[in-house]
Protein backbone atom coordinates (compact mmCIF):
# COMPACT_ATOMS: atom_id res chain seq x y z
CA UNK A 1 0.00 0.00 0.00
CA UNK A 2 1.40 3.35 -0.98
CA UNK A 3 1.85 5.72 1.85
CA UNK A 4 1.98 9.38 1.11
CA UNK A 5 5.01 10.78 2.88
CA UNK A 6 5.16 14.18 1.24
CA UNK A 7 3.50 16.87 3.37
CA UNK A 8 -0.01 17.43 2.16
CA UNK A 9 -0.59 20.81 0.55
CA UNK A 10 -3.16 23.02 2.19
CA UNK A 11 -6.76 22.60 1.14
CA UNK A 12 -6.84 25.47 -1.34
CA UNK A 13 -3.61 24.57 -3.10
CA UNK A 14 -3.95 23.51 -6.70
CA UNK A 15 -4.40 19.74 -6.85
CA UNK A 16 -1.88 19.46 -9.68
CA UNK A 17 0.99 20.16 -7.28
CA UNK A 18 0.05 17.11 -5.24
CA UNK A 19 1.66 13.81 -6.01
CA UNK A 20 -1.14 11.54 -7.16
CA UNK A 21 -1.48 7.97 -6.06
CA UNK A 22 -1.32 5.17 -8.64
CA UNK A 23 -4.53 4.63 -10.59
CA UNK A 24 -5.09 1.07 -9.39
CA UNK A 25 -4.80 2.15 -5.80
CA UNK A 26 -7.34 4.91 -6.30
CA UNK A 27 -9.79 2.55 -7.97
CA UNK A 28 -9.34 0.08 -5.14
CA UNK A 29 -9.93 2.86 -2.61
CA UNK A 30 -13.20 3.83 -4.29
CA UNK A 31 -14.33 0.25 -4.76
CA UNK A 32 -13.92 -0.52 -1.08
CA UNK A 33 -15.01 2.74 0.56
CA UNK A 34 -17.35 4.35 -1.93
CA UNK A 35 -18.46 1.39 -3.98
CA UNK A 36 -21.12 -0.34 -1.87
CA UNK A 37 -23.00 2.84 -0.98
CA UNK A 38 -22.85 4.17 -4.51
CA UNK A 39 -23.95 0.86 -5.96
CA UNK A 40 -27.08 0.58 -3.82
CA UNK A 41 -27.90 4.23 -4.49
CA UNK A 42 -27.51 3.78 -8.23
CA UNK A 43 -29.57 0.58 -8.28
CA UNK A 44 -32.40 1.83 -6.10
CA UNK A 45 -32.62 5.54 -6.89
CA UNK A 46 -30.76 6.67 -10.02
CA UNK A 47 -31.49 3.74 -12.28
CA UNK A 48 -35.19 3.69 -11.33
CA UNK A 49 -35.46 7.36 -12.27
CA UNK A 50 -34.05 6.58 -15.70
CA UNK A 51 -36.35 3.57 -16.01
CA UNK A 52 -39.30 5.72 -14.94
CA UNK A 53 -38.47 8.15 -17.69
CA UNK A 54 -38.29 5.22 -20.09
CA UNK A 55 -41.70 3.95 -18.94
CA UNK A 56 -43.17 7.41 -19.42
CA UNK A 57 -42.52 7.08 -23.17
CA UNK A 58 -44.45 3.82 -23.39
CA UNK A 59 -47.91 2.46 -22.76
CA UNK A 60 -46.48 0.21 -20.00
CA UNK A 61 -49.10 -1.72 -18.09
CA UNK A 62 -47.94 -4.78 -16.12
CA UNK A 63 -51.22 -6.60 -16.80
CA UNK A 64 -51.60 -5.64 -20.42
CA UNK A 65 -48.42 -6.46 -22.38
CA UNK A 66 -46.80 -5.95 -24.82
CA UNK A 67 -45.15 -2.64 -23.99
CA UNK A 68 -45.07 -0.22 -26.90
CA UNK A 69 -43.11 2.98 -27.49
CA UNK A 70 -45.55 5.90 -27.73
CA UNK A 71 -43.20 8.88 -27.68
CA UNK A 72 -44.46 11.94 -25.88
CA UNK A 73 -48.08 10.87 -26.08
CA UNK A 74 -48.42 10.45 -22.29
CA UNK A 75 -47.15 13.96 -21.72
CA UNK A 76 -49.50 15.35 -24.34
CA UNK A 77 -52.42 13.56 -22.69
CA UNK A 78 -51.36 14.95 -19.32
CA UNK A 79 -51.77 18.52 -20.52
CA UNK A 80 -55.44 17.89 -21.26
CA UNK A 81 -56.08 15.76 -18.19
CA UNK A 82 -58.46 17.66 -15.94
CA UNK A 83 -57.72 15.38 -12.99
CA UNK A 84 -53.99 15.96 -13.29
CA UNK A 85 -54.39 19.72 -13.49
CA UNK A 86 -56.62 19.61 -10.43
CA UNK A 87 -54.03 17.59 -8.57
CA UNK A 88 -51.38 20.17 -9.47
CA UNK A 89 -53.60 22.93 -8.12
CA UNK A 90 -54.37 21.00 -4.95
CA UNK A 91 -50.71 20.24 -4.36
CA UNK A 92 -49.85 23.91 -4.84
CA UNK A 93 -52.48 25.05 -2.32
CA UNK A 94 -51.43 22.41 0.18
CA UNK A 95 -47.75 23.24 -0.25
CA UNK A 96 -48.44 26.95 0.22
CA UNK A 97 -50.31 26.26 3.46
CA UNK A 98 -47.65 23.91 4.76
CA UNK A 99 -44.79 26.27 3.90
CA UNK A 100 -46.43 29.36 5.39
CA UNK A 101 -48.38 28.23 8.48
CA UNK A 102 -45.66 26.30 10.35
CA UNK A 103 -43.06 28.93 9.40
CA UNK A 104 -45.14 31.80 10.82
CA UNK A 105 -46.49 30.01 13.88
CA UNK A 106 -43.12 28.33 14.47
CA UNK A 107 -41.35 31.68 14.50
CA UNK A 108 -43.89 33.13 16.94
CA UNK A 109 -43.64 30.16 19.27
CA UNK A 110 -39.84 30.13 19.08
CA UNK A 111 -39.76 33.79 20.12
CA UNK A 112 -42.13 32.92 22.96
CA UNK A 113 -39.98 30.00 24.14
CA UNK A 114 -36.64 31.79 23.73
CA UNK A 115 -35.81 31.76 27.46
CA UNK A 116 -33.89 29.42 29.74
CA UNK A 117 -35.54 27.15 32.28
CA UNK A 118 -37.23 23.78 32.59
CA UNK A 119 -40.63 25.09 31.50
CA UNK A 120 -39.35 26.24 28.11
CA UNK A 121 -37.32 23.06 27.59
CA UNK A 122 -40.37 20.94 28.39
CA UNK A 123 -42.58 22.96 26.03
CA UNK A 124 -40.02 22.66 23.26
CA UNK A 125 -40.23 18.87 23.63
CA UNK A 126 -44.02 18.99 23.57
CA UNK A 127 -43.98 20.86 20.27
CA UNK A 128 -41.50 18.42 18.82
CA UNK A 129 -43.44 15.25 19.68
CA UNK A 130 -45.63 15.24 16.52
CA UNK A 131 -42.49 15.44 14.38
CA UNK A 132 -41.37 12.03 15.63
CA UNK A 133 -44.86 10.54 15.36
CA UNK A 134 -45.75 8.47 12.35
CA UNK A 135 -47.95 10.08 9.72
CA UNK A 136 -50.34 7.17 10.22
CA UNK A 137 -50.78 7.96 13.91
CA UNK A 138 -51.20 11.68 13.32
CA UNK A 139 -53.72 11.00 10.57
CA UNK A 140 -55.84 8.70 12.71
CA UNK A 141 -55.84 11.05 15.70
CA UNK A 142 -57.00 13.96 13.54
CA UNK A 143 -59.53 11.90 11.60
CA UNK A 144 -61.13 11.10 14.94
CA UNK A 145 -60.91 14.71 16.20
CA UNK A 146 -62.36 16.23 13.04
CA UNK A 147 -65.06 13.62 12.59
CA UNK A 148 -68.50 15.14 12.08
CA UNK A 149 -69.50 13.85 15.52
CA UNK A 150 -65.98 14.02 16.92
CA UNK A 151 -64.70 15.96 19.93
CA UNK A 152 -64.18 19.24 18.08
CA UNK A 153 -67.71 19.41 16.73
CA UNK A 154 -69.07 18.20 20.08
CA UNK A 155 -67.29 21.15 21.64
CA UNK A 156 -68.64 23.54 19.00
CA UNK A 157 -72.19 22.28 19.54
CA UNK A 158 -71.76 22.66 23.28
CA UNK A 159 -70.96 26.35 22.87
CA UNK A 160 -74.00 26.87 20.65
CA UNK A 161 -72.84 26.32 17.06
CA UNK A 162 -75.87 24.51 15.69
CA UNK A 163 -74.39 23.51 12.36
CA UNK A 164 -70.65 22.83 12.71
CA UNK A 165 -68.76 22.17 9.46
CA UNK A 166 -67.89 18.70 8.25
CA UNK A 167 -64.16 19.31 8.47
CA UNK A 168 -63.24 16.27 6.43
CA UNK A 169 -66.51 15.56 4.62
CA UNK A 170 -67.14 18.99 3.06
CA UNK A 171 -65.30 19.15 -0.30
CA UNK A 172 -64.68 22.88 0.18
CA UNK A 173 -63.05 22.47 3.58
CA UNK A 174 -61.29 19.09 3.54
CA UNK A 175 -58.19 20.38 1.76
CA UNK A 176 -57.68 23.13 4.35
CA UNK A 177 -58.23 20.68 7.21
CA UNK A 178 -55.53 18.54 5.66
CA UNK A 179 -53.25 21.56 5.43
CA UNK A 180 -53.84 22.29 9.08
CA UNK A 181 -53.08 18.71 10.14
CA UNK A 182 -49.80 18.75 8.21
CA UNK A 183 -48.91 22.14 9.66
CA UNK A 184 -49.58 20.85 13.17
CA UNK A 185 -47.23 17.96 12.59
CA UNK A 186 -44.43 20.07 11.08
CA UNK A 187 -44.72 22.98 13.50
CA UNK A 188 -42.31 21.53 16.08
CA UNK A 189 -39.58 21.20 13.49
CA UNK A 190 -39.77 24.93 12.70
CA UNK A 191 -39.89 25.83 16.40
CA UNK A 192 -36.70 23.91 17.15
CA UNK A 193 -34.83 25.28 14.14
CA UNK A 194 -35.89 28.89 14.86
CA UNK A 195 -35.05 28.50 18.56
CA UNK A 196 -31.55 27.38 17.64
CA UNK A 197 -31.28 30.38 15.33
CA UNK A 198 -32.46 32.78 18.02
CA UNK A 199 -30.02 31.34 20.52
CA UNK A 200 -27.26 31.94 18.01
CA UNK A 201 -27.96 35.68 17.86
CA UNK A 202 -25.18 37.37 19.88
CA UNK A 203 -26.58 38.98 23.05
CA UNK A 204 -24.24 41.98 22.57
CA UNK A 205 -26.03 42.92 19.36
CA UNK A 206 -29.43 42.91 21.07
CA UNK A 207 -28.07 44.91 24.01
CA UNK A 208 -26.37 47.41 21.74
CA UNK A 209 -29.65 47.94 19.88
CA UNK A 210 -31.46 48.35 23.20
CA UNK A 211 -28.96 50.98 24.33
CA UNK A 212 -29.49 52.78 21.05
CA UNK A 213 -33.16 52.99 21.99
CA UNK A 214 -34.70 50.24 19.87
CA UNK A 215 -37.83 48.68 21.40
CA UNK A 216 -38.42 44.92 21.46
CA UNK A 217 -40.27 44.90 18.13
CA UNK A 218 -37.59 46.83 16.29
CA UNK A 219 -34.86 44.79 17.97
CA UNK A 220 -36.48 41.67 16.61
CA UNK A 221 -37.06 42.83 13.03
CA UNK A 222 -33.81 44.77 12.65
CA UNK A 223 -31.37 42.52 14.54
CA UNK A 224 -32.68 39.00 15.13
CA UNK A 225 -34.74 38.46 11.97
CA UNK A 226 -31.94 39.08 9.45
CA UNK A 227 -29.72 36.73 11.43
CA UNK A 228 -32.43 34.06 11.30
CA UNK A 229 -32.06 33.82 7.52
CA UNK A 230 -30.35 30.39 7.60
CA UNK A 231 -33.16 29.02 9.80
CA UNK A 232 -35.74 30.38 7.38
CA UNK A 233 -33.90 28.73 4.49
CA UNK A 234 -33.80 25.33 6.19
CA UNK A 235 -37.43 25.45 7.28
CA UNK A 236 -38.77 26.61 3.95
CA UNK A 237 -36.85 24.10 1.86
CA UNK A 238 -37.63 21.18 4.17
CA UNK A 239 -41.32 22.11 4.35
CA UNK A 240 -41.48 22.62 0.59
CA UNK A 241 -40.00 19.23 -0.20
CA UNK A 242 -42.04 17.34 2.37
CA UNK A 243 -45.30 19.12 1.52
CA UNK A 244 -44.87 18.46 -2.15
CA UNK A 245 -44.65 14.70 -1.74
CA UNK A 246 -47.50 14.34 0.75
CA UNK A 247 -49.12 10.98 0.30
CA UNK A 248 -49.63 9.22 3.65
CA UNK A 249 -52.05 11.74 5.16
CA UNK A 250 -54.15 11.96 2.00
CA UNK A 251 -54.32 8.18 1.69
CA UNK A 252 -55.37 7.66 5.31
CA UNK A 253 -57.53 10.69 6.07
CA UNK A 254 -59.49 11.39 2.88
CA UNK A 255 -58.31 8.85 0.29
CA UNK A 256 -58.45 11.64 -2.27
CA UNK A 257 -62.04 12.66 -1.51
CA UNK A 258 -64.56 13.81 -0.47
CA UNK A 259 -66.14 13.83 -3.91
CA UNK A 260 -63.75 13.20 -6.78
CA UNK A 261 -60.16 14.23 -6.24
CA UNK A 262 -60.79 17.21 -3.97
CA UNK A 263 -57.71 16.32 -1.94
CA UNK A 264 -55.80 14.16 -4.43
CA UNK A 265 -52.23 15.49 -4.44
CA UNK A 266 -49.79 14.64 -7.24
CA UNK A 267 -48.04 12.07 -5.09
CA UNK A 268 -51.40 10.44 -4.45
CA UNK A 269 -52.45 10.54 -8.10
CA UNK A 270 -49.17 9.02 -9.28
CA UNK A 271 -49.53 6.01 -7.02
CA UNK A 272 -53.18 5.56 -7.85
CA UNK A 273 -52.51 5.58 -11.57
CA UNK A 274 -49.45 3.37 -11.17
CA UNK A 275 -50.54 0.77 -8.64
CA UNK A 276 -54.33 0.82 -8.54
CA UNK A 277 -55.17 1.55 -12.18
CA UNK A 278 -51.93 -0.08 -13.46
CA UNK A 279 -51.36 2.70 -15.98
CA UNK A 280 -47.60 2.41 -15.54
CA UNK A 281 -46.58 4.55 -18.49
CA UNK A 282 -48.99 7.35 -17.71
CA UNK A 283 -48.13 7.31 -13.99
CA UNK A 284 -44.44 7.50 -14.85
CA UNK A 285 -45.05 10.58 -16.97
CA UNK A 286 -46.83 12.18 -14.01
CA UNK A 287 -43.97 11.18 -11.73
CA UNK A 288 -41.39 12.73 -14.06
CA UNK A 289 -43.35 16.00 -14.18
CA UNK A 290 -43.54 15.88 -10.39
CA UNK A 291 -39.78 15.39 -10.14
CA UNK A 292 -39.10 18.32 -12.48
CA UNK A 293 -41.37 20.64 -10.51
CA UNK A 294 -39.95 19.69 -7.12
CA UNK A 295 -36.35 19.98 -8.33
CA UNK A 296 -36.94 23.40 -9.89
CA UNK A 297 -38.97 24.72 -6.98
CA UNK A 298 -36.48 23.67 -4.32
CA UNK A 299 -33.45 24.87 -6.30
CA UNK A 300 -35.02 28.28 -6.93
CA UNK A 301 -36.17 28.66 -3.32
CA UNK A 302 -32.78 27.66 -2.01
CA UNK A 303 -30.99 30.18 -4.25
CA UNK A 304 -33.39 33.02 -3.39
CA UNK A 305 -33.27 32.43 0.34
CA UNK A 306 -29.54 31.90 0.55
CA UNK A 307 -28.99 35.27 -1.07
CA UNK A 308 -30.54 36.85 2.04
CA UNK A 309 -28.16 35.16 4.43
CA UNK A 310 -25.54 37.41 6.00
CA UNK A 311 -22.26 36.40 7.52
CA UNK A 312 -21.41 37.73 10.94
CA UNK B 1 -33.20 40.87 28.10
CA UNK B 2 -35.78 40.96 30.90
CA UNK B 3 -39.49 40.76 30.18
CA UNK B 4 -41.48 43.77 31.31
CA UNK B 5 -44.34 41.69 32.75
CA UNK B 6 -42.56 38.61 34.12
CA UNK B 7 -45.58 36.30 34.45
CA UNK B 8 -46.99 36.95 30.99
CA UNK B 9 -44.54 34.86 28.96
CA UNK B 10 -44.84 31.59 30.93
CA UNK B 11 -48.64 31.88 31.02
CA UNK B 12 -48.96 32.48 27.27
CA UNK B 13 -46.39 29.78 26.53
CA UNK B 14 -48.28 27.28 28.68
CA UNK B 15 -51.60 28.17 27.07
CA UNK B 16 -50.25 27.79 23.53
CA UNK B 17 -48.56 24.54 24.50
CA UNK B 18 -51.79 23.21 26.02
CA UNK B 19 -53.83 23.94 22.88
CA UNK B 20 -51.15 22.34 20.75
CA UNK B 21 -51.02 19.28 23.00
CA UNK B 22 -54.79 18.74 23.12
CA UNK B 23 -54.95 16.21 20.23
CA UNK B 24 -52.22 14.13 21.82
CA UNK B 25 -53.96 14.34 25.18
CA UNK B 26 -57.20 13.07 23.69
CA UNK B 27 -55.42 10.20 21.96
CA UNK B 28 -53.60 9.31 25.16
CA UNK B 29 -56.56 9.33 27.56
CA UNK B 30 -58.62 7.21 25.19
CA UNK B 31 -56.04 4.44 25.32
CA UNK B 32 -56.89 3.94 28.99
CA UNK B 33 -60.60 4.64 28.79
CA UNK B 34 -63.41 2.10 28.80
CA UNK B 35 -64.83 1.53 25.33
CA UNK B 36 -68.32 2.89 25.86
CA UNK B 37 -67.02 6.17 27.30
CA UNK B 38 -64.80 7.06 24.34
CA UNK B 39 -67.41 8.48 21.98
CA UNK B 40 -69.54 9.89 24.79
CA UNK B 41 -66.88 11.88 26.61
CA UNK B 42 -63.68 11.87 24.55
CA UNK B 43 -62.00 14.68 26.44
CA UNK B 44 -62.52 13.54 30.05
CA UNK B 45 -59.81 11.84 32.07
CA UNK B 46 -59.96 8.03 31.97
CA UNK B 47 -61.69 7.31 35.26
CA UNK B 48 -61.66 4.49 36.13
CA UNK B 49 -58.57 3.72 34.00
CA UNK B 50 -58.41 0.40 32.22
CA UNK B 51 -55.75 -1.66 30.47
CA UNK B 52 -58.34 -3.68 28.56
CA UNK B 53 -57.67 -1.94 25.26
CA UNK B 54 -53.95 -2.59 25.41
CA UNK B 55 -54.43 -6.20 26.50
CA UNK B 56 -56.94 -6.77 23.70
CA UNK B 57 -54.43 -5.56 21.09
CA UNK B 58 -51.59 -7.64 22.55
CA UNK B 59 -53.75 -10.79 22.65
CA UNK B 60 -55.12 -10.57 19.12
CA UNK B 61 -55.38 -14.09 17.74
CA UNK B 62 -53.51 -13.15 14.54
CA UNK B 63 -50.72 -11.55 16.58
CA UNK B 64 -50.78 -8.47 14.33
CA UNK B 65 -49.10 -6.29 16.92
CA UNK B 66 -46.25 -8.67 17.69
CA UNK B 67 -45.63 -9.51 14.02
CA UNK B 68 -45.57 -5.82 13.12
CA UNK B 69 -43.33 -4.96 16.03
CA UNK B 70 -40.83 -7.68 15.15
CA UNK B 71 -40.80 -6.63 11.49
CA UNK B 72 -40.34 -2.96 12.36
CA UNK B 73 -37.51 -3.70 14.76
CA UNK B 74 -35.70 -5.90 12.23
CA UNK B 75 -36.17 -3.52 9.29
CA UNK B 76 -35.24 -0.41 11.25
CA UNK B 77 -32.22 -1.76 13.09
CA UNK B 78 -30.68 -3.62 10.15
CA UNK B 79 -31.29 -0.66 7.81
CA UNK B 80 -29.72 1.92 10.07
CA UNK B 81 -26.67 -0.22 10.87
CA UNK B 82 -25.96 -0.87 7.18
CA UNK B 83 -26.67 2.77 6.36
CA UNK B 84 -24.27 4.02 9.01
CA UNK B 85 -21.42 1.80 7.81
CA UNK B 86 -21.95 2.47 4.09
CA UNK B 87 -22.56 6.18 4.33
CA UNK B 88 -19.71 6.78 6.78
CA UNK B 89 -17.26 5.07 4.42
CA UNK B 90 -18.68 6.75 1.31
CA UNK B 91 -18.74 10.07 3.15
CA UNK B 92 -15.11 9.61 4.14
CA UNK B 93 -14.14 8.80 0.58
CA UNK B 94 -15.96 11.87 -0.75
CA UNK B 95 -14.58 14.20 1.91
CA UNK B 96 -10.97 13.10 1.42
CA UNK B 97 -10.73 12.31 -2.26
CA UNK B 98 -10.05 15.28 -4.48
CA UNK B 99 -10.64 13.91 -7.95
CA UNK B 100 -12.99 15.96 -10.01
CA UNK B 101 -15.54 13.25 -10.58
CA UNK B 102 -16.18 12.81 -6.86
CA UNK B 103 -17.71 16.27 -6.89
CA UNK B 104 -20.19 15.01 -9.48
CA UNK B 105 -20.90 11.97 -7.38
CA UNK B 106 -21.55 14.21 -4.38
CA UNK B 107 -23.95 16.32 -6.42
CA UNK B 108 -25.80 13.24 -7.64
CA UNK B 109 -26.11 12.02 -4.06
CA UNK B 110 -27.42 15.38 -2.85
CA UNK B 111 -30.14 15.24 -5.52
CA UNK B 112 -31.30 12.08 -3.82
CA UNK B 113 -32.30 14.10 -0.77
CA UNK B 114 -35.39 15.45 -2.48
CA UNK B 115 -36.52 12.61 -4.72
CA UNK B 116 -40.05 11.57 -3.82
CA UNK B 117 -40.49 7.80 -3.47
CA UNK B 118 -43.40 7.96 -5.94
CA UNK B 119 -40.98 8.63 -8.78
CA UNK B 120 -39.01 5.42 -8.23
CA UNK B 121 -41.43 2.94 -6.70
CA UNK B 122 -42.78 1.54 -9.95
CA UNK B 123 -39.38 0.46 -11.33
CA UNK B 124 -38.23 -0.63 -7.87
CA UNK B 125 -41.06 -3.12 -7.65
CA UNK B 126 -39.73 -4.58 -10.92
CA UNK B 127 -36.16 -4.69 -9.64
CA UNK B 128 -37.17 -6.36 -6.39
CA UNK B 129 -39.38 -8.84 -8.22
CA UNK B 130 -36.48 -9.76 -10.51
CA UNK B 131 -34.28 -10.32 -7.44
CA UNK B 132 -37.07 -12.32 -5.75
CA UNK B 133 -37.00 -9.81 -2.92
CA UNK B 134 -40.46 -8.37 -3.42
CA UNK B 135 -42.71 -8.89 -0.35
CA UNK B 136 -39.70 -9.64 1.85
CA UNK B 137 -37.96 -7.78 4.64
CA UNK B 138 -34.53 -7.86 2.90
CA UNK B 139 -36.16 -6.15 -0.09
CA UNK B 140 -37.46 -3.34 2.07
CA UNK B 141 -34.11 -3.04 3.87
CA UNK B 142 -32.24 -2.84 0.57
CA UNK B 143 -34.60 -0.14 -0.66
CA UNK B 144 -34.18 1.82 2.59
CA UNK B 145 -30.40 1.67 2.26
CA UNK B 146 -30.48 3.04 -1.28
CA UNK B 147 -33.07 5.68 -0.55
CA UNK B 148 -31.50 7.06 2.64
CA UNK B 149 -27.80 6.79 1.73
CA UNK B 150 -27.78 10.43 0.51
CA UNK B 151 -28.83 11.69 3.93
CA UNK B 152 -26.15 9.65 5.69
CA UNK B 153 -23.48 10.79 3.25
CA UNK B 154 -24.61 14.41 3.60
CA UNK B 155 -24.21 14.30 7.39
CA UNK B 156 -20.94 12.34 7.43
CA UNK B 157 -19.18 14.28 4.67
CA UNK B 158 -19.91 17.57 6.38
CA UNK B 159 -18.61 16.24 9.66
CA UNK B 160 -15.51 14.51 8.30
CA UNK B 161 -14.39 17.76 6.66
CA UNK B 162 -14.05 19.21 10.15
CA UNK B 163 -11.83 16.33 11.35
CA UNK B 164 -8.13 17.20 10.84
CA UNK B 165 -6.60 15.06 8.12
CA UNK B 166 -3.25 15.06 9.94
CA UNK B 167 -4.58 12.44 12.36
CA UNK B 168 -5.10 10.04 9.50
CA UNK B 169 -1.76 10.82 7.93
CA UNK B 170 0.19 10.18 11.08
CA UNK B 171 -1.64 6.90 11.60
CA UNK B 172 -0.78 5.93 8.03
CA UNK B 173 2.87 6.78 8.62
CA UNK B 174 2.79 4.56 11.68
CA UNK B 175 1.84 1.72 9.35
CA UNK B 176 -1.93 1.51 9.66
CA UNK B 177 -3.74 0.49 6.50
CA UNK B 178 -6.80 2.28 5.18
CA UNK B 179 -9.27 0.16 7.10
CA UNK B 180 -7.42 0.57 10.35
CA UNK B 181 -7.13 4.31 9.82
CA UNK B 182 -10.85 4.57 9.18
CA UNK B 183 -12.26 2.24 11.80
CA UNK B 184 -9.73 2.89 14.59
CA UNK B 185 -9.01 6.59 14.14
CA UNK B 186 -11.72 8.30 12.13
CA UNK B 187 -14.91 6.45 12.96
CA UNK B 188 -14.66 6.91 16.75
CA UNK B 189 -14.30 10.64 16.16
CA UNK B 190 -17.54 10.74 14.17
CA UNK B 191 -19.74 9.88 17.13
CA UNK B 192 -21.94 13.03 16.93
CA UNK B 193 -22.56 12.49 13.21
CA UNK B 194 -23.22 8.80 13.77
CA UNK B 195 -25.73 9.71 16.47
CA UNK B 196 -27.57 12.09 14.12
CA UNK B 197 -27.69 9.52 11.35
CA UNK B 198 -28.89 6.72 13.63
CA UNK B 199 -31.51 8.89 15.29
CA UNK B 200 -33.02 10.54 12.23
CA UNK B 201 -32.95 7.52 9.98
CA UNK B 202 -34.21 5.37 12.85
CA UNK B 203 -37.26 7.57 13.30
CA UNK B 204 -37.89 7.98 9.57
CA UNK B 205 -37.64 4.30 8.78
CA UNK B 206 -39.71 3.32 11.82
CA UNK B 207 -42.44 5.76 10.78
CA UNK B 208 -42.24 5.05 7.06
CA UNK B 209 -45.60 4.15 5.60
CA UNK B 210 -45.73 4.13 1.82
CA UNK B 211 -42.63 1.99 1.18
CA UNK B 212 -43.55 -0.90 3.49
CA UNK B 213 -47.14 -0.62 2.23
CA UNK B 214 -46.02 -1.29 -1.33
CA UNK B 215 -42.88 -3.40 -0.89
CA UNK B 216 -44.17 -5.70 1.86
CA UNK B 217 -47.56 -5.87 0.18
CA UNK B 218 -50.95 -6.76 1.57
CA UNK B 219 -50.07 -10.07 3.24
CA UNK B 220 -49.17 -10.42 6.90
CA UNK B 221 -45.90 -8.60 6.27
CA UNK B 222 -46.71 -5.42 8.12
CA UNK B 223 -44.57 -2.95 10.00
CA UNK B 224 -46.11 -1.06 12.89
CA UNK B 225 -47.33 1.74 10.61
CA UNK B 226 -48.95 -0.46 8.00
CA UNK B 227 -50.21 -2.68 10.84
CA UNK B 228 -52.05 0.28 12.37
CA UNK B 229 -53.32 1.21 8.92
CA UNK B 230 -54.69 -2.29 8.31
CA UNK B 231 -56.42 -2.35 11.68
CA UNK B 232 -58.37 0.87 10.99
CA UNK B 233 -61.03 -1.11 9.16
CA UNK B 234 -61.24 -3.85 11.76
CA UNK B 235 -61.56 -1.42 14.65
CA UNK B 236 -64.20 0.72 12.95
CA UNK B 237 -66.23 1.23 16.12
CA UNK B 238 -63.61 0.17 18.64
CA UNK B 239 -61.63 3.36 19.08
CA UNK B 240 -60.14 2.12 22.34
CA UNK B 241 -58.34 -0.73 20.59
CA UNK B 242 -57.30 1.45 17.65
CA UNK B 243 -55.77 4.04 19.96
CA UNK B 244 -54.13 1.29 22.02
CA UNK B 245 -52.59 -0.14 18.85
CA UNK B 246 -51.26 3.30 17.90
CA UNK B 247 -49.96 3.85 21.40
CA UNK B 248 -48.07 0.56 21.38
CA UNK B 249 -46.72 1.27 17.90
CA UNK B 250 -45.51 4.71 18.92
CA UNK B 251 -44.15 3.87 22.37
CA UNK B 252 -40.69 2.69 21.23
CA UNK B 253 -40.04 5.76 19.10
CA UNK B 254 -41.43 8.06 21.77
CA UNK B 255 -39.18 6.59 24.48
CA UNK B 256 -36.27 6.80 22.06
CA UNK B 257 -37.03 10.49 21.51
CA UNK B 258 -37.43 11.30 25.20
CA UNK B 259 -34.15 9.56 26.01
CA UNK B 260 -32.18 11.24 23.21
CA UNK B 261 -33.87 14.66 23.04
CA UNK B 262 -30.60 16.57 23.29
CA UNK B 263 -29.07 14.71 20.35
CA UNK B 264 -32.24 15.26 18.33
CA UNK B 265 -32.04 19.00 18.79
CA UNK B 266 -28.30 19.02 18.18
CA UNK B 267 -28.70 17.07 14.97
CA UNK B 268 -31.30 19.48 13.65
CA UNK B 269 -29.54 22.63 14.72
CA UNK B 270 -26.12 21.58 13.52
CA UNK B 271 -27.52 22.06 10.03
CA UNK B 272 -29.58 25.10 10.87
CA UNK B 273 -26.82 27.26 12.23
CA UNK B 274 -24.38 26.33 9.51
CA UNK B 275 -27.00 26.95 6.84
Amino acid sequence: MAVELAPRPTRRAAPTTRRRKPVLDRIWHFAVFGGPGTLVYVCFVLAPIVVSFGYSLTNYNPFNPPMRYVGLQNYRLLLDDEAFRTSLKITTILTAIVVIVPNVLGLGIAVLLDRRGWLYNALRSVFFVPVVLSSVVVSIIWTRLLDFDGPINQGLRAVGVTNPPGWLSDPNIALYSLGWILSWQMLGFCVVVYLAGLQGVPAELIEAAAIDGAGPVRRFWRVSWPLLAPSLTINTVVLLISAFKIFDHVKIITNGGPGTGTTATIAFTVLQEGFDANHGGYASAEAIIMLIIIATASAVTLKLLQRREVNL
Amino acid sequence: MKDRIPWLRPVVALAVGAVFFLPLYIALVNVFKQGHLISKEPVSLPIPPTLDNIIAVMRRPDGLYWVSLTNSIIVTSVSIIILTVLSAMLGHYLARSRSRWTRWLMLLLLCGLMIPPQVILLPIVQVLRALHLMLTLPGLILFNVGYYVPFGVFVFTGFIRSVPVELEESAAIDGANRFQVFWRIVFPLLRPATASVLIFLGVWIWNDFIDPLIILGPGLGTTVTTGVYRSIGQYQADFGSLFAMMFLATLPVLLFFLALQKQFVKGLTGGATKG
